[in-house]
């Protein structure tokens, strides 16, 4: 059986302007307990590529910047 | 095929070259970096970041130094607290009450008399968690500071280190402009068993503040002072609940059997709480004369009211 | 990253410690500490930064028996009570006396708990036999501290790597593990002369009502590798039927922590203003009257705090939106709720195995031993009763500190390298396939039958069911399952521990037929307890390949208890409506 790809809003939102990952930064990749945070190849950006989330916000309260905030997801809203 | 599977040792020459790097994110990130590796030699290269051009990369040294401990540490964040950035300045203050070392308060030593009292608050409480005995007269000489926040922590830095000698200062305390200094001053006064303390403790029971008079039913209760027990009675007739719950604890631990019928009265106040504090320090006090008014609550509205009633009169007997 | 790689690497060391959480590090520290040249790795699926149940940090302590507030005697016996009996007490006992040496050890590190004018440990009454809260004003840093000191106790820290199986060796001790890198699936063998098991509970069991696969009490990555590993492994568990279940804030999943509000004069109502439940701490009797309540005319719950002062109900609020779970504060505000305004709809969790708050573990003695030589286990998957925060620092020292010494008088076991070439096969086969299906689908259908059949009250039948439904997705899991990058490979790993203990619960249900502990093993066809048979632990292990269960006498009780002293817990529904 062939597999779908069905979309999903995200709660973690990273602020491209503030986040520093294309400089070395990885500190919210390597805090997410759950590792669903990468960079991106395309914008050097950090952001979310699992829709995984525990919303327990380490990656929020370490960044160094103040780029990234963690949203309730949808289904709890 | 072979790989690394711990986490890499960290190579200082690499982290140190970052530092000097043009853009301010690659430095910041260099200074991330450098506190990760939670070892001491971090220490001299992230104090250098200390005086850095940007702003940004000050502010990550003086939070990444609050992982640290010892002198070097506590010296580049004594320079930090003085920076002209204030969230530079907040983020040293809060590093500094992180610092552990006894050591390492020389450096602060120096600024509490500093003109600046964002720095003078700084310093105090980064030397209240040492308890330097050589601190005490810094702390007392600060408790006339015209910043009431600096007065507030040099009475931490004096309470912490239980000293007899600062006595007066701590009752001269009890007595200041500020409610909130003298809540501090009342609550350092625990550890004095002396009659000096406990008369101040009384008077903070007229205080016309209700958080002063609150905390001194709460620590009345931890002296044994039986005798003065006619004064945490008085305060059951504080007009705040909060402040008669804390009387009422204090009459339950000390046991006091004559104040029954003043801790009975408690027993038909609207605030549950206080019901609930009252049945449970009659319980304490377990005299036999508190059964007639605990009986008449065995159907209070509140559970928790009933399941300490029950409790008290088990403890009666 | 997530890319599968070819990769195969063997280490050595003295001790292994799988878990970063909270009791693993404390574990690896003790060890480091006691043994300063032993070779000791600590394993992590995530980043020992911020891993485990306290990833965020916690507000306080709930059971510090600190001298001269409560005395290890005292708490022992609640323990025993709140656990209806069940308990070894030999282990809450020896947790009791050193957790104060832990606290402060906790607080040279940097991790601060709230102390008067005087610096003494500012320890809050709650109730009559002890008083066991102490606040932690900076608990967010905690761990960040227990890095710093494993950092510099030269603990060999492996993030990102997951423990799938023990390797037992020839003599039958533990003798290391295979790990899968969770970002390349690379494979790691550990040859350890002692393990530690520090892996956390089974949170992602049930399914949350809010149907989101990571909306759980317990932090998801907390998957229940650890119970699945220590039966594949042959331990023993114990009174995995004693499940866990908390009360929740609905639709969010953290704690409603009627009891952090209690002592304000905050409590649990129902939908007509009224308290039902004498005490708010966490009881399985609590939750049996908290479900009652819910499925009852008088629902739903509410945690009530405005009838107080809105100073007072603002601190408690500011206190639960902080620590722990500080983006509970965000979702009040999209909602629109304010503590000191409404009464905050309630509602109780999926089930669990977590002994942290129930009793459900692998079984360990005092010193943390499993039935397994060589092997230990700690913190919230190993069996001593509601151990909390706390009991998993100082199970984890005491863990530490026995199998460091364990491991200096045994040398490796040599284990069949057969087994690793099994293992390696069996983490990759849905990785060889080109079609099927994906994890993430495998585990919702596994997890909405555990809500389905399994969730209390426990029904026979029902239960026989889900046994059978299970086996036909084990035969999809194994045969049909098919995952396309390396966090997929970590996530499949995941949802087998998921079904092993979907498959524990079960069993060890049915096997226990009486009903104990409230809600948490409810069966409505063995409604009453029955001490004659039933005094006893439940321990569930695979023997011939086969689960298995077995009842083991309690160990006679060090701290007695009088006969009017054992049901203080079923005393939970208020009677007398005012």
């Amino acid at each position: 059986m062939p597999l779908a790809n069905t979309p999903t809003s995200v709660p973690v939102e990273v602020d491209e302007g503030k986040c520093i990952a294309d400089k070395g930064c990885t500190v919210c990749v390597d805090v997410c307990p759950l590792d669903v945070l990468r960079i991106s190849d395309l914008t050097g950006k950090a952001y979310m590529k699992y829709d995984e989330c525990w919303y327990c916000m380490p990656c929020e309260a370490d960044c160094p910047t103040d780029a990234v905030t963690v949203n309730i997801p949808y289904l709890l809203r | 095929m072979v790989f690394e599977p711990f986490e890499e040792e960290s190579d200082f020459e690499e982290l140190a070259e970052r530092l000097d790097d043009p853009d301010p994110a690659i430095r910041r990130v260099a200074v991330l970096n450098l506190a990760d590796t939670a070892d001491p030699e971090a220490i001299t290269l992230i104090a250098r970041a200390i005086s850095d051009s940007s702003p940004e990369v000050r502010l990550q040294a003086a939070i990444a130094l609050g992982e640290f401990d010892g002198l070097e540490a506590a010296a580049a964040l004594c320079e930090a607290l003085q920076d002209g950035d204030s969230g530079v300045s907040r983020a040293a203050a809060d590093s500094l009450a992180e610092i552990k070392d006894p050591h390492a308060g020389e450096p602060m030593l120096a600024l509490t008399s500093h003109q600046d009292p964002k720095v003078r608050e700084g310093a105090l409480l980064g030397l209240k968690q040492l308890r330097r005995p050589d601190a005490l007269a810094n702390g007392i000489k600060a408790m006339n500071d015209p910043v009431p926040a600096v007065r507030i922590q040099a009475v931490g830095v004096v309470g912490y280190l239980k000293a007899e000698e600062a006595l007066p200062a701590l009752i001269a305390g009890c007595r200041d402009d500020e409610p909130e200094v003298r809540r501090t001053a009342v609550g350092a006064l625990a550890f004095s068993k002396s009659a000096h303390a406990v008369e101040a403790l009384v008077n903070a029971t007229a205080d016309d503040n209700w958080t002063v008079r609150e905390i001194a039913a709460e620590v009345l209760g931890k002296q044994d002072s039986g005798t003065r027990a006619s004064e945490l009675m008085g305060l059951l007739e504080d007009p705040f609940w909060q402040v008669r719950v804390k009387a009422v604890r204090s009459l339950g631990k000390l046991r006091v059997s004559a104040a029954v019928d003043k801790i009975a009265t408690q027993l038909d106040e609207t605030v549950s709480n206080l019901r609930k504090e009252a049945a449970a320090a009659l319980g304490e006090i377990a005299d036999p004369a508190a059964l007639p008014y605990l009986e008449k609550l065995v159907d209070d509205p509140d559970p928790d009211v009933r399941k300490n009633v029950r409790w008290a009169l088990g403890q009666i007997g | 990253m997530d890319d599968l790689r070819e990769g195969l690497n063997e280490v050595e060391c003295d001790l292994l410690v799988i878990g970063g959480g909270t009791a693993g590090p404390m574990a690896a520290y003790r060890a480091r500490k006691k043994n300063p040249n032993a070779k000791v790795i600590l394993l992590e699926k995530a980043n020992v930064k911020r891993s485990g149940a306290i990833s965020m940090g916690m507000d306080g302590l709930n059971n510090a028996v600190i001298p001269g507030h409560s005395t290890p005697e005292q708490y022992t016996k609640e323990i025993t009570i709140a656990n209806d009996g069940i308990c070894d007490q030999a282990a809450v006992y020896k947790y009791a006396q050193q957790c104060y040496s832990i606290i402060e050890e906790l607080d040279g590190f940097g991790i601060r708990f709230q102390k008067d004018e005087n610096g003494e440990y500012d320890v809050k009454k709650v109730h009559h036999m002890g008083t066991y809260v102490l606040p932690m004003p900076n608990g967010d840093t905690v761990k960040k501290a227990l890095y710093r000191q494993l950092r510099r106790a030269r603990v060999l820290i492996s993030n990102r790597f997951m423990a799938t199986r023990l390797l037992i060796g020839k003599s039958g001790r533990a003798a290391g593990t295979i790990a899968v890198n969770t970002r390349t699936g690379e494979f790691l063998v550990i040859k350890a002369k002692a393990v530690i098991m520090c892996m956390g509970a089974a949170g992602r069991l049930g399914l949350p009502t809010s149907g989101y696969l990571y909306g759980t009490y317990e932090n998801p990555t907390n998957s229940g590798e650890g119970y699945a590993m220590a039966y594949h492994a042959g331990a023993k568990l114990a009174n995995l039927e004693c499940f866990q279940i908390n009360p929740l804030i609905k639709d969010y999943n953290g704690p409603a922590c009627a009891y952090v509000a209690g002592p304000f004069g905050g409590y649990t109502a129902n939908s007509k203003n009224e308290r039902f439940i004498e005490c708010d701490y966490w009881s399985g009797q609590m939750m049996q009257e908290f479900y009652n309540e819910l499925q009852s005319g008088n629902g739903p719950v509410f945690l009530k705090l405005n009838h107080l002062h809105k100073d007072t109900a603002d601190h408690i609020e500011h206190i639960l939106h902080t620590v722990e779970r500080p983006s509970r504060g965000r979702f009040h505000e999209q909602r629109g709720t304010k503590y000191s305004e409404k009464m905050i709809e309630m509602h109780i969790s999926e089930i669990g195995f977590c002994s942290g708050h129930s009793a459900s573990g692998v079984f360990v003695d005092e010193f943390a031993r499993t039935s397994v030589a060589g092997l230990y286990a700690a913190g919230d998957m190993a069996s001593v009763p509601h151990n909390y925060m706390l009991g998993a620092f100082t199970n984890g020292a005491i863990a530490g500190e026995d199998a460091i010494d364990f491991a200096e008088e045994v040398d490796f076991d040599d284990f069949d390298s057969e087994a690793v070439a099994l293992e390696r096969e069996r983490v990759l086969a849905p990785t060889r396939r080109e079609d099927g299906i994906p994890p993430n689908q495998i585990e919702y259908k596994t997890r909405r039958l555990v809500n389905d059949y399994l969730q209390p009250p426990k029904v026979t039948a029902k239960y026989e069911l889900c046994q059978q439904r299970l086996a036909e997705i084990r035969d999809d899991l194994e045969n049909r399952m098919v995952v396309r990058d390396a966090h997929e490979l970590m996530r499949s790993m995941e949802v087998a521990s998921i079904l092993d203990c979907a498959d524990m619960a079960a069993f060890a249900s049915l096997y226990r037929k009486e009903s104990r502990w409230g809600l948490y093993h409810y069966r409505s066809d063995f409604p009453d307890s029955n001490d004659e048979e039933w005094n006893c632990h439940v321990m569930l292990s695979k023997q011939n390949g086969r689960m298995t269960c077995e009842k083991q006498a309690v160990q006679p009780y060090i701290i007695p208890i009088a006969d009017d002293e054992k049901d203080a817990y079923y005393k939970q529904r208020i009677t007398a409506q005012a």
